[in-house]
Formats: C-alpha cells, sequence, structure tokens
C-alpha cells in the first residue's frame, strides 16, 4: 500500500539534486548511482554549490553535502543554507566518514546521513527517496495549514495548534490574544493591495518575533485580524507598539489588541478567542488605550449574552418578543396624515424585564436567529396590517426590517410573499426597510435580492442613511423607492448651530433620483417644520408619537389621525 | 595489466568496489586507475616529508574518501590509519606509514603499467 503510494507520488517528475563532493571519483560513482533516478547537478566547490543554490534552489529537491571541500568547510554552507530562507527549507543529506561531525551538523538542520565510503546503492537511493518525500509532505502540510500571504498558521489549523498547546503546557497561565489593524480596508483603497500586503507581512513578521520565542502561536483569522495563544506575559502594549510601526512618510499601522488572559481551559478555544475579540472591541473607538483586557464586567456581559441567546425560542414560543409601531406622517400637505408605521420589536423577559432591541438584534444577527425573529415580526406586522384593516376600516402600510443576514437567505422573497399572501396583505403595504451598510458588504448579491424584491412588489427603503460610509453614487444606483435620513444624520443637522444644508442636498438629491425621503428620530415642532420646507416627504419620531404597542397604536390612529 | 582478478590477488575487495560502480567493470578499473594516480599521493608524500600534519592530514582524508569507495584495501587501509592517527595529533612514525601506503601504490601502479 506504502509502496504504491510512493510510487505514485514520484510518478510527478523527476527531482532533481545537487551533489557537492570535491573528490572526482567519488563524484563519479554518486552520478552513477544517481542518474537513473535524479537528474543530477554536481559541484565541485563550496562556492559553485551556493552559485548554484542561488541560481536553481527553486528546482532542486535535495543536497547532498561534502563535508571537506577545498574552499569553504561543508559545515559552514549547511549554516548558510539553513540561515538564508529562500534555501532554508532545502533538505540536506551531508555525506562524511566523520561520526564526530554528525551532531553539528543534525543541529545545523541536516536531515540525514550517507557514510563514506558509500553503502550500496539501493540504501543510497531509498535515504534520498525518503527524505525527499518527507520533506515534501512536510511542504503540503506546511501549504495546507498557512496562510499563503503571511506563513501564519490558517484559522483551522490554528485552533488545533493552539489545543496541542495547551498539552505541551497543562498548568501553565496561557493568554488568548486577538489584534486587529484599524481601518485596514482604507489602506487597501488608499495605498493599494500591494501595500496593505505588506503591511499584514510586516505585522505578521513582529507578531512571530515577539511571541514565537515563548512558545506562542501566531495566526491570520481573516484579513486583518491576527491571532496569539502564548504563555501568559505582561508584555502586550510593548508588542502592540512594535506593530504600529510607520510606513514609509506617511502612513503609520494603527492597531488594536484584545487580551484574555489565563484562560479558562474549560471553555472551548475560539470561545476563548471571542473574548479576545469582546476585549479588542472594547477600545475600538479609543485612540489612546489600545489595548483592552478581558474582564468582569465583560464577563457579566458575556454570561448575559448567552443567556438571552438561550431562552430565545423559549420567547418565540411564549410570544415575549412583542411589536410596537411607531407611526410615520406624511407632511407634504398642510396637516400631516399618516403614512404608514415601523415595526419595531421589544423582549418582554420574564426575569430581566424589557430588552432594547439595541442588545439582542446584533447578538442575533452575529449568529443567525434574526432569520427567525424577523420571520416573526413580519408575521406579526402581516397579521396587523390585516387586523387593523378590519377594525379601523383603513389600510395602514407597516414597514419592516429586513436584516443583512436575511438578505443572504435564498428563499426570502418566498417567504415574504407567503407571508403577506396568507394575511391578505397586498404587497406595497408591507413595506421593507434594508439598512444601508447592508449594500457596501457583498454588494452584488444583495443589489440582485433587492431588486427581485422590487421587481415582486415590494416597496424598498434604504434605512440609516448617513451612518455608514454613504456614498451619494451609491443611492443613484441601487435599487430602492425611498430614503430614511437616520435619527443620529437629523440630530448632528440640528445640533448646537443648526446647519440643514448636507440635509438639503440629500433630499434633493433624492428627489431628483424620484426617491422619496423619510426622516426619522424628528423630536421637534423646529425640525418636522424645517424637514418639510426642505422637502422631505415623510416624517417619524417623539414629535408624533413614541413607538406604541398595536393597541396603543390602534387607539392613537382612531384618536389623532384624520384620513388622508 | 589492471584486471579485477589482479587487483583481487592484490587485496582489493573488489566485489564491493565494483558494487558501488553497479558492477560496471569498465568504469570501475578507469576509476582504480584514475585514483592510483592521484596527486594526493605526492601532496601526502612531501607533507609527511616536511612534518606538515596538517597538509598530511588534509592529503591522506582525501585519498581515503575514494580509496574507500573503490574498496582498494591493501591501500586504504593504512591510509585510513594515517589519517586517524592525524586527526587525533598523535605521534607516530609516519614516514613508516607513508612508505607502506607507497609501496602498496607502487605494486597497484605496476598493474596498471604490466
Amino acid at each position: 500500500m506504502l509502496d504504491g503510494y510512493q510510487e505514485a507520488k514520484f510518478d510527478h517528475g523527476r527531482r532533481r539534486i545537487l551533489a557537492v563532493e570535491d573528490d572526482l571519483i567519488n563524484r563519479e560513482i554518486l552520478s552513477l548511482m544517481l542518474r537513473d533516478t535524479y537528474d543530477v547537478l554536481t559541484a565541485e566547490t563550496g562556492r559553485q554549490a551556493l552559485e548554484l543554490l542561488e541560481k536553481d534552489c527553486g528546482t532542486l529537491s535535495l543536497m547532498l553535502l561534502d563535508l571537506n571541500l577545498p574552499d569553504l568547510k561543508g559545515i559552514d554552507i549547511l549554516r548558510r543554507i539553513k540561515g538564508n530562507a529562500l534555501t532554508a527549507r532545502l533538505p540536506v543529506i551531508v555525506m562524511t566518514a566523520d561520526q564526530d561531525a554528525e551532531v553539528e551538523c543534525l543541529t545545523l538542520g541536516a536531515t540525514d546521513f550517507i557514510s563514506k565510503p558509500y553503502p550500496k546503492q539501493e540504501i543510497v537511493l531509498a535515504r534520498i527517496r525518503r527524505t525527499i518525500e518527507l520533506f515534501e509532505d512536510r511542504d503540503l502540510i506546511r501549504r495546507t495549514e498557512r496562510d499563503q500571504l503571511t506563513g501564519l498558521y490558517n484559522r483551522e489549523f490554528f485552533y488545533r495548534y493552539a489545543a496541542q498547546h495547551d498539552e505541551y503546557h497543562p498548568e501553565e497561565p496561557t493568554d488568548a490574544i486577538m489584534l486587529d489593524i484599524n481601518h485596514f480596508h482604507m489602506i487597501n483603497e488608499r495605498y493599494g493591495r500591494d501595500f496593505g500586503d505588506r503591511v499584514l507581512k510586516l505585522v505578521a513578521e513582529k507578531l512571530l518575533a515577539k511571541v514565537g520565542d515563548s512558545d506562542g502561536i501566531v495566526c491570520r483569522r481573516e484579513d486583518d485580524t491576527f491571532l496569539i495563544y502564548c504563555l501568559h506575559r505582561s508584555d502586550y502594549r510593548q508588542i502592540l507598539d512594535g506593530v504600529c510601526m510607520q510606513m514609509g512618510t506617511d502612513y503609520q499601522i494603527r492597531a488594536r489588541m484584545g487580551v484574555y488572559q489565563d484562560v479558562d481551559r474549560s471553555i472551548e478555544m475560539e470561545r476563548r478567542f471571542d473574548r479576545a475579540k469582546q476585549a479588542a472591541d472594547s477600545v475600538k473607538n479609543s485612540y489612546s488605550q489600545s489595548v483592552g483586557f478581558y474582564d468582569d464586567a465583560m464577563h457579566e456581559k458575556e454570561l448575559f449574552m448567552e443567556q438571552l441567546l438561550e431562552d430565545f425560542h423559549t420567547a418565540i414560543r411564549e410570544k415575549q418578543f412583542t411589536v410596537y409601531y411607531q407611526p410615520k406622517f406624511d407632511v407634504r400637505p398642510e396637516e400631516p396624515v399618516l403614512n404608514s408605521a415601523e415595526a419595531l420589536v421589544r423582549w418582554r423577559h420574564p426575569r430581566l424585564g424589557l430588552i432594547s432591541p439595541g442588545v439582542f438584534i446584533p447578538l442575533f444577527e452575529q449568529n443567525g436567529l434574526i432569520r427567525e425573529l424577523d420571520s416573526y415580526v413580519w408575521r406579526e406586522a402581516a397579521a396587523q396590517i390585516r387586523a387593523w384593516e378590519e377594525r379601523l376600516g383603513r389600510r395602514i402600510p407597516v414597514s419592516v426590517n429586513v436584516s443583512r443576514i436575511d438578505l443572504n437567505d435564498p428563499p426570502l422573497l418566498k417567504m415574504l410573499e407567503k407571508i403577506v399572501d396568507e394575511a391578505g396583505v397586498g404587497r406595497e403595504s408591507f413595506l421593507l426597510e434594508i439598512t444601508e451598510s447592508a449594500y457596501t458588504e457583498n454588494a452584488e448579491q444583495i443589489i440582485s435580492v433587492v431588486r427581485s424584491l422590487r421587481k415582486n412588489g415590494f416597496f424598498i427603503e434604504m434605512d440609516d442613511f448617513g451612518t455608514g460610509y454613504s456614498s451619494l453614487n451609491m443611492i443613484a444606483t441601487l435599487p430602492i423607492d425611498a430614503l430614511k435620513l437616520d435619527m443620529q444624520f437629523i440630530r448632528t443637522a440640528f445640533r448646537d448651530r443648526k446647519d440643514t444644508r448636507l440635509l438639503e442636498t440629500v433630499i434633493r438629491l433624492a428627489q431628483s433620483l424620484g426617491l422619496s425621503t423619510v426622516a426619522e428620530g424628528v423630536e421637534t415642532a423646529e425640525q418636522m417644520l424645517t424637514l418639510k420646507a426642505l422637502g422631505c416627504d415623510v416624517v417619524q419620531g417623539y414629535y408624533f408619537s413614541k413607538p406604541l404597542p398595536a393597541e396603543e397604536f390602534e387607539t392613537f390612529v382612531r384618536e389623532k389621525c384624520r384620513r388622508p | 595489466m589492471l584486471t579485477i582478478d589482479a587487483l583481487r590477488r592484490l587485496g582489493a575487495n573488489t566485489e564491493e568496489g565494483l558494487g558501488r560502480c553497479l558492477n560496471n567493470e569498465a568504469f570501475y578499473l578507469r576509476l582504480v586507475n584514475m585514483s592510483l594516480h592521484d596527486a594526493g599521493f605526492d601532496k601526502l608524500a612531501a607533507a609527511v616529508e616536511s612534518g606538515d600534519r596538517k597538509a598530511a592530514f588534509e592529503a591522506a582524508h582525501a585519498l581515503k574518501g575514494s580509496l574507500g569507495n573503490l574498496a582498494l584495501t591493501p591501500i586504504y587501509t593504512p591510509v585510513a590509519e594515517l589519517t586517524e592517527l592525524l586527526r587525533g595529533g598523535q605521534d607516530a612514525d609516519y614516514k613508516a606509514m607513508l612508505e607502506t601506503i607507497l609501496l602498496q601504490r607502487g605494486a597497484l601502479l605496476a598493474l596498471c603499467e604490466g
């Protein structure tokens, strides 16, 4: 079985060997032994060997090295080969009659020995073959487990080696660290991908140099995120300082680090790094302090989040999630007219009380539970539109949030159609709010999904406009019907010295593209009137009403909303 | 005449030497001939005569390699012994040893010229 495997491997072309031997007779014998199996290059002197290596190392599978050469000592050649990154991985078999030299050669990285006088041809060939196979296998493993760009472990193998690290150091305190380069996507955009790659390589080198000596292991998890697992140490600020280098004249690497010290070995490896990430996220917006340490408060938060995840399905089953409705008013007529409502979910937890969506939505987005929650909200909202229609005698359109996670779900359109059809609600009454940032990630896929939703009769509002990397150019090309200006955008415009110029520009641009504009977070009459004057179509916010449970919303409509 | 039988008669381990040459007799005999005419013998003689042990060691060590591979035992054995003594820096009657080596070489050379 093994032989078959070996044969098969060596079918992939002849290997090339460099034989370094100054004695002509020995060289002749060696060449004779090898030439039927290998392409043999020969060198008579150490210098000749080094020249050949420089030129042809990439084509060589092995080097046979005589230790006694007329110019350079074989030991020195070995030292040079192993000290040069380009040649270090070439396996070297030393040919010697001197057993004393063997220890030194092994220390310097020789792989094997062939004694002198030479053993039988079969033995020489077998040793060479085994060494080449070993190195080729090792290279294959290396390529599989490493990140091509930096040479660091990739994520999957890193976790395995980290587990092995635990076994080697069962008692010693160990730390899990995450390092993230700040605004890396901007580096690529501004200086080009090659420069970005150089930054990544440099960071990788620095990290490896710092922690590699203390048995630490390093991985590039994704684009600009590095993980480190090492015995506990206290010089993380210095490590980070070492990474944050000046590159060229106008760029300095900036990064943040999260450290989970003395990891709890009873929790899974990946979760240890989740904690390191939490610590890194805690210093995300701070300029001066860039190393965050996982602490009790974070632990409490983690336990709280775990509790929420654990309780999610019970909450769905027991209808603990309540949909609130916040009215949106058409402000174009002289008197504002109820236009629609936005469905907003709240969690009435039996023990923890009312939980803000700001807490649980990002959490559910992280692990995909948002899909279940969203479809729950969509069903509730669709049923509510129908119920109001029956009780109030009017149809009040409701907008629902569609998470970016939902947009990656292929049956999304079918699911939405089923929900509105089953509720007997027209698609024009079921508005979809899709957050602006969803368009910037995986843009083509998202755009194609949104386009098909729109083609099938759904009305699309781009939510949170003005919070992310808003691109005016982007809104001109996206398949949307309305632009929803984020609360923060409105607040900024009306803060301190009122400056609504940007607001005005965006509203005008939307108008010119035939998009309607919705402003949320409107709290005062002044804001409402200004927006109206600027040409905004629809306004939502505490000025009209806070989000209300369905029954209260119904009362609100009965008492305060005249029919259009 | 230099033949396998003649070499065997003079004590060479021709089976071993030929084996290394994949039993190619002509190839083996060509290398034996080259080996007996190796300038290393002259270097060794000069170094031993002048008492330069370092140069003597280098010359002996180089000769030992090829003589060993060709299994020319009558010369290989004294050359190997000389090499090890020189490596250890020991005092010995190197001139007498050289004489043995040259004598053995002479006997083999006579085959080449016969």
